[in-house]
Formats: structure tokens, C-alpha cells, sequence
């Protein structure tokens, strides 16, 4: 098939059209590979969840149907590049004819005026207002062009070539990077052995780690999370350190194309001694605090609240006579309490800092892509605008002066500019009016019907 | 609250109050609509100025940019509006559009002051926030919801002038029913499937009849010349509002891997968005190859706003979760 049959701006509209349709569904279904199935099930129950993953919805940015639909519109762009938006670059060369007066009348912007001046005064003149108004211009044998904006006729190629960049810099990054995440305790060690990436990879893994020394919590006076950090040394296989950092949210570590990111962060669990047994239990997210739960009998449940890494720890006591927990105790860090026989220890608490990572080898192609496609995207903001003029001697230092012009995207704006333009003009040097010719009195006497109602009617247009 | 800041909110959202009335006032009064246009304008320029001073004197009580949370994005979106709609009633002389921009900044003001008391509070931020990229990602995704907002209220404009006055009606109640799943998402606890439902249902079903009546004017209240006015201030408030959204959903993604180290997460508000960036870049192809009439590229222009709603309401109010969840309150 030739490339030509995917160069129609119709396909392009319809694929758009499609993936929009396609994403809102996406944003609006929990998506597995973001979030996980249980999410699916949690917000659609199991039955549904069952169904939308039967029809590909809980993971429609991987269904052959949506990287369709993606293939197609790459195609379609390469087609529309090559054969529409690329020639389009051309016009740049373009240089702009000189017009008389009569080829002006026929332009769709036209305008003209009386001007009690000169007709090299009145083209000095508006040339002048002309230039003023950022139009680059053009002036020969008393003949007027210029043009506003020249460079947003590139807006399109730009655009195009950001879009087919940022293709290239995203297939190079599947093809070679890898990324994932894992929770560390302190002292723990994260290596990239279980990262994900794609089915076509030809990249490699780093043969060295990042162990975390230590994490923390930085909070507001109020309590809640300010910023949370975490240390890192880089090692390698034998041992060496080959780089420390500090990092937290916003601040990520580099080293060898790898980043490291500080990606969430929590309190795993809590080590307490129990009659002077060493113990750890896991914590779980209670409202605004952290809770561990030790079960002492059939009926009596000890229960750890810890609200913060440096708050005390508070001990409650449930049975199912009470309707609420007791509290027995708080305790700080280091210490010890007694209930009866029973003496509880509070060691310490054990956060466990997220870090995501990542290696994109595609991310300096695909960033220059950013770029290209947002000056593209402003190029396009602004209209551009080609104008001509010319000025005939009328006799007794008057003149008229025409002017007529074109911008595709702002044509009443345009317009408007150009009457402005006109009428300063006009206050300037004074309007001139010509008086009538005897011939198109004779005209307007025999020739002209007067505006009817129903001639009105006519004149409008009535179909899109 | 400071009460400075206080009274600078309440002179903008009553200045957005006065000046609808006094454009509603221009339309009654066909022989003084130019001074009482340009009063409304005043009106509005005095809320606008307002409204500046207000963002600012929070930002200096806060101590930070002030945009963290839905009531100040609200803050800045009535101000996008004001200020474009001043921008471009200046740059064509329109005389319609007047009443549609105040009281869309007027609904805005009610709709930021209806929400809980602590969204008005100045709150620290949360880690996820704490971060130069924020003032550099927030405001030009903003100020395009306002641009689009814009478009989207003259395109209702040019169809009007062009006859399509079934058209508008229908289109009307596609956005009243997005509206209302909006303020019932945020002010109630209505289930959120009835929600999405009346939203898309709503958009879908109102905007498909307005499209297949869009060929039928209504020939005695056809204005050619300012319907091509319009139809040119929804091309190019778009124009405006385009490169705004291109550049909000860049640096989004230029914040995201420098903060999570992914550009790109299909999160529920960032698929929204490129939604609605497809959305509009359709429109700017049909316009660009004259591939459909001023009245549907108006349609297309309505369901961009719709879109835009979407994009920036619907994500707190109809049940979405994701990596933007620090802009939810319920």
C-alpha cells in the first residue's frame, strides 16, 4: 500500500477522535498496569472487574486494538508530514508579487481611501504605520506588500517534527531503558534485577546497587508530611562505594543514566519487646495513625498506635465487652512499662522509603521533542498576514490609497486592523473625497434597484 | 483568611455580579448598548483588578505560589476569564460576549465560596507539591481551561448569530447537565456511576442532537457578518488557549520524571487532558482544511468546553482517582 492512501486529514480527525474516546475510557476505568487489578475489583466489584478485563478496558493502553489505533496515527502523521505539512516549508521562500489596484479589489480583505496628500506620502506613511506594527515590508514603483508572522507558516512542520521526535525518542526508551520500584527498609539494598521492561529490549542492567542508610519524615508544626528523605550510597558488587546523596521528593539521584526517586514513604512496623522478648510487627494505616495489632488471648487484643516516627507510642487494650479501646499507656522511644506482670519495651520504629527508578535512554531525544512541539504549538498562535497597497494620484495633492490583504486565520481581526490603519490615515492628512463622474450618475439614475426586502433575504446564506 | 483578602475576592466576585447586569442591561437597551458595554467593562476591569491583587496578597500570606488547591485554581481560572475576555473584547469590539464571561466568572466566585471551609484556609503543602515546577506547570493549564472556556461561550454566540437557535438550546442543556453532575459531585454525596452517567450521557446524547439539527437556521435571525466575527474569536481564543494546554501537559511531564521518574502515567487527570489536546487539535485540523462549517467547528468548540470541564472539575467531583489525588477534598 502506498504511503499516500494514510496522507487524508479525515483519517487523522477520525484516529483522533478514536484514541480521545479511547483514553477518557482509560482515565475513567482503574487501569491494572498502573494501579493494579484489586483496584478494578475495589471500584467495580469482582463480576464487572472480571468483565472490563475480559474486554480489555482494565488495560486498554496494552489491548492490539489501542497500539492500533496508535500505529495507524503514526503512519498517518509520517503520510500527512511527507506529502501535506513538509512542503508547506517552502512558502517560506515565497516571495510576495507587487499588486496594482486592481488585482487588490479582487483580494478578500479590500479596502481603500481618499487622502489629502500626496500618493508617495500616503505609501511613506503606511509603510511607516506598517513597520510599526512588526509587518516586514516591501516597497517598489510606488507598489506596497508585507507580511506579519511569516514564521507560523512553519508552525505546522514544527509541530510534525516534535510529534515524530517524541515517537522516536519514546521507541528508543522501550527499546533500551527499564524502570521500576521497590520499598527499602534502612540498610536495605535495592538492585534492578526484577525492573520492568519491554517484550523487544536490547538494553542492559547496572551490575551495581543502592542501599539506603537511613530514611526520615520532615514534618509541618501541624503534623502533616513536609518532605521525606532518604540516603543513598551507590556500591558495587565488591562492596565500594561509588556515590552518596541525600535524596527526597523532587530531588532525584543519577548516576550512570540511572535516576532514583524518592516516590512515597511510611512506617513499615514497629519493634517493641515483650517481657523482654524482642519482637517486630507490622503496622498498618489507621486514619491519620499507624497501628499494630498483638493479640494476647482469645478475646484481648493489644493494640500499637504510633502517630509519627518521633511521637510515643500509645498502647490500647480491646476486649469485646468494651466498645472502644482502652488506652494503658504511652510510651517514648527506648522505654520500658508494666502492666501487672506484663512489662511492654518500645525500641524502635522501622520506615520503609519507596523509591522508584528508572533508565531512559530516549529522554534527551524526547525532551528536545517537548520543546520543538511547544514552539510549534506557539507559532501557530499567531496569524499570519500578507498585506499590499498602492496609491494613484487623484490631482490637486490628493490621492487614493488601496489596500487589500489576506490571513487565512484572522480574517476579521485582519480587517479590522487595516480600516484602523485607514482612518489614522485619514485623521492625518485629512480624508478626500472625489466628486461623482457624470457617468456614474447616469449609472445610479437608470442602472441601480433600490435594497428590497426580498433581495435582502436572498443575500443570506442558509446552508452550513 | 486575612480579611484583606477577604474583601479584594468579594469586590471581584461582586464587580462579576454588577457587570452581567449591566451587559444584560446593553442587550435591554438597544440605544445606550455602546456605553453601557463599555461600563460593563469597566465593571469587570475593576474585578479583574481586583482579583489580581487578591491572588497576590495570598501569595505573600502564604508564603508560596499561590496555586495548591481547587479554590485558588478556582481564583485563577475567574481570573483567565476576566482577563480574557477584556483581552479580546478590546481586540474584535464584541458586544455579545459580555454577560456569558461575567457570569461564568460570576458562578466560578459562587462555586469556590460553596466549598468547604478549609479549601479557603492557607494549608502547607504536601511533599508532592513542594516544588519550583508547580508555578511553572498550574498556571498555563489554567489560564487555557479559561481561553477554551472563552471559545466555548462564543461558539454559543455564533451559532446564535448564524440561526442555529435549536442548536443552542440543545447544546445548552449538553452543558447544564454536565454543569449539574459537577455541582452534585461536589455538594452531595450522589453516587458517582449516576454522575459520570449525567455527564457523559448528558454531553453525548445533547450535543449529537445539536449536530443533526446544526443544518436548520433560522433565517430571519441570521447575522452573517458577526457570526464570522464569532466563529473567528472561538478560532482564535483556541489559537491562545492551545499552546497554553500543550505547554501545561509538557512541563507536566517534565515535573513527573523529575519527580517520580516517568513523563508519562496514564493517571486519570493527565489522560483527561490529552483527551481534550486531541480534542482541540481536531478542531484545528477541520478549521485549517475547511473540512466542516463555522456551526459545527462551533459544536466541536462546545464539546472542547466540555471536555475542558471534564478535565478540570470532573476529576474531583466524579469519583477519579491518581497521582493528582492532592487536588481532591472530598
Amino acid at each position: 500500500m502506498r504511503l499516500s492512501a494514510f496522507a487524508s486529514v479525515k483519517l487523522t480527525i477520525a484516529l483522533m477522535s478514536l484514541i480521545a474516546i479511547c483514553i477518557l475510557i482509560g482515565a475513567w476505568c482503574p487501569q491494572e498496569a498502573q494501579v493494579g487489578f484489586q483496584k478494578v475489583i475495589d471500584e467495580f466489584g469482582e463480576s464487572n472487574a472480571l468483565l472490563l478485563r475480559q474486554w480489555g478496558i482494565s488495560d486498554l493502553f496494552h489491548t492490539p486494538f489501542f497500539l492500533g489505533l496508535i500505529g495507524m496515527i503514526t503512519l498517518n502523521m509520517i503520510a500527512c508530514s511527507v506529502q501535506r505539512v513538509f512542503p508547506k516549508a517552502r512558502l517560506m521562500k515565497q516571495k510576495m508579487p507587487f499588486l496594482g489596484q486592481r488585482e487588490i479589489s479582487k483580494l478578500t480583505v479590500t479596502q481603500e481611501a481618499g487622502l489629502r496628500c500626496p500618493a508617495a506620502t500616503a505609501m511613506d506613511a503606511l509603510a511607516q504605520t506598517l513597520k510599526k506594527q512588526g509587518y516586514s515590508i516591501a516597497v517598489k514603483d510606488g507598489k506596497l506588500t508585507g507580511e506579519w508572522a511569516k514564521v507560523s507558516l512553519l508552525a505546522a512542520t514544527v509541530t510534525h517534527i516534535g510529534l515524530l521526535s517524541m515517537l522516536t525518542g519514546v521507541t528508543i526508551t522501550s527499546w533500551t531503558g527499564f524502570n521500576g520500584f521497590k520499598p527499602v527498609p534502612p540498610q536495605g539494598v535495592l538492585n534492578f534485577a526484577d525492573s520492568e521492561h519491554s517484550k523487544l529490549w536490547l538494553g542492559k542492567l547496572p551490575k551495581w546497587s543502592v542501599r539506603v542508610d537511613d530514611t526520615r519524615r520532615e514534618d509541618y508544626p501541624s503534623g502533616d508530611a513536609k518532605q521525606w528523605y532518604s540516603k543513598l550510597s551507590v556500591v558495587d558488587p565488591s562492596g565500594k562505594v561509588l556515590k552518596t546523596e541525600e535524596i527526597s521528593v523532587n530531588n532525584p539521584l543519577s548516576y550512570e543514566g540511572v535516576d532514583i526517586y524518592q516516590s512515597s514513604w511510611g512506617l513499615d512496623s514497629i519493634r517493641i519487646t515483650f517481657n523482654g522478648k524482642p519482637m517486630e510487627l507490622p503496622l498498618r494505616q489507621m486514619g491519620g495513625a499507624n497501628a499494630a495489632f498483638l493479640p494476647l488471648d482469645e478475646k484481648t487484643i493489644m493494640i500499637f498506635s504510633l502517630r509519627g516516627q518521633d511521637k510515643p507510642l500509645r498502647i490500647f487494650a480491646k476486649i469485646p465487652e468494651w466498645q472502644q479501646p482502652k488506652m494503658l499507656a504511652e510510651i517514648p522511644k527506648g522505654s520500658v512499662t508494666s502492666f501487672g506482670s506484663v512489662k511492654v519495651g518500645y525500641v524502635k520504629p522501622i520506615p520503609m522509603t519507596g523509591l522508584q527508578y528508572k533508565a531512559d535512554p530516549g529522554l534527551t531525544v524526547t525532551f528536545t521533542a517537548f520543546y520543538i512541539i511547544i514552539l510549534g504549538c506557539l507559532l501557530a498562535a499567531f496569524p499570519f498576514r500578507q498585506i499590499w497597497a498602492t496609491a494613484v494620484d487623484a490631482g490637486s495633492g490628493s490621492c487614493r490609497l488601496y489596500v487589500g490583504g489576506m490571513s487565512k486565520k484572522a480574517k476579521t481581526g485582519f480587517s479590522r486592523s487595516v480600516s484602523k490603519n485607514l482612518k489614522q490615515l485619514i485623521a492625518k492628512f485629512g480624508e478626500f473625497i472625489e466628486p461623482p463622474s457624470q457617468d456614474s450618475l447616469d449609472l445610479q439614475d437608470n442602472d441601480v434597484q433600490p435594497m428590497t426586502a426580498a433581495t435582502q433575504e436572498c443575500s443570506i446564506p442558509t446552508g452550513s | 483568611m486575612s480579611d484583606v483578602q477577604i474583601a479584594l475576592t468579594n469586590t471581584a466576585g461582586i464587580s462579576s455580579v454588577v457587570s452581567f447586569w449591566v451587559f444584560v442591561g446593553s442587550n435591554a437597551l438597544s440605544k445606550k448598548r455602546d456605553a453601557l458595554v463599555k461600563a460593563g467593562q469597566f465593571v469587570l476591569l475593576i474585578g479583574f483588578a481586583a482579583l489580581t491583587a487578591a491572588i497576590i496578597w495570598r501569595g505573600f500570606e502564604s508564603g508560596r505560589f499561590p496555586l495548591s488547591n481547587l479554590y485558588e485554581s478556582l481564583l485563577w481560572f475567574a481570573w483567565g476569564i476576566m482577563g480574557g475576555y477584556l483581552y479580546i473584547a478590546r481586540a474584535y469590539d464584541l458586544k455579545q460576549l459580555g454577560w456569558l464571561a461575567s457570569m461564568t466568572a460570576a458562578v466560578f466566585f459562587l462555586y469556590g465560596s460553596w466549598l468547604p471551609a478549609g479549601q479557603h484556609e492557607i494549608k502547607p503543602l504536601v511533599p508532592a507539591l513542594v516544588s519550583y515546577w508547580r508555578q511553572i506547570h498550574v498556571p498555563p493549564l489554567i489560564i487555557s481551561y479559561a481561553m477554551f472556556f472563552i471559545g466555548g461561550l462564543s461558539a454559543f454566540v455564533q451559532l446564535w448569530q448564524a440561526g442555529r437557535r435549536r442548536s443552542v438550546f440543545l447544546a445548552c442543556a449538553a452543558l447544564a447537565a454536565g454543569l449539574s453532575a459537577i455541582g452534585l459531585g461536589t455538594f452531595t454525596d450522589t453516587n458517582t456511576f449516576l454522575l459520570q452517567g449525567l455527564f457523559i450521557g448528558g454531553s453525548l446524547f445533547g450535543l449529537s442532537l445539536a449536530w443533526s439539527n446544526v443544518g436548520r437556521a433560522d433565517e430571519k435571525h441570521v447575522n452573517v457578518e458577526r457570526a464570522e466575527l464569532y466563529d473567528e474569536v472561538v478560532y482564535r481564543s483556541i489559537m491562545i488557549g492551545f499552546p497554553m494546554l500543550t505547554i501545561g501537559i509538557i512541563t507536566g511531564g517534565l515535573w513527573a520524571n523529575h519527580a517520580w521518574g516517568t513523563y508519562w502515567s496514564w493517571d486519570p487527570k493527565e489522560s483527561m487532558a490529552l483527551a481534550t489536546w486531541l480534542g482541540y487539535a481536531a478542531y484545528i485540523h477541520l478549521r485549517i482544511h475547511h473540512e466542516a462549517s463555522a456551526e459545527k467547528l462551533s459544536l466541536v468548540a462546545i464539546g472542547g468546553m466540555l471536555l475542558t470541564v471534564l478535565t478540570y472539575l470532573g476529576f474531583n467531583s466524579l469519583g477519579f482517582g491518581g497521582l493528582h489525588s492532592y487536588g481532591k477534598f472530598k
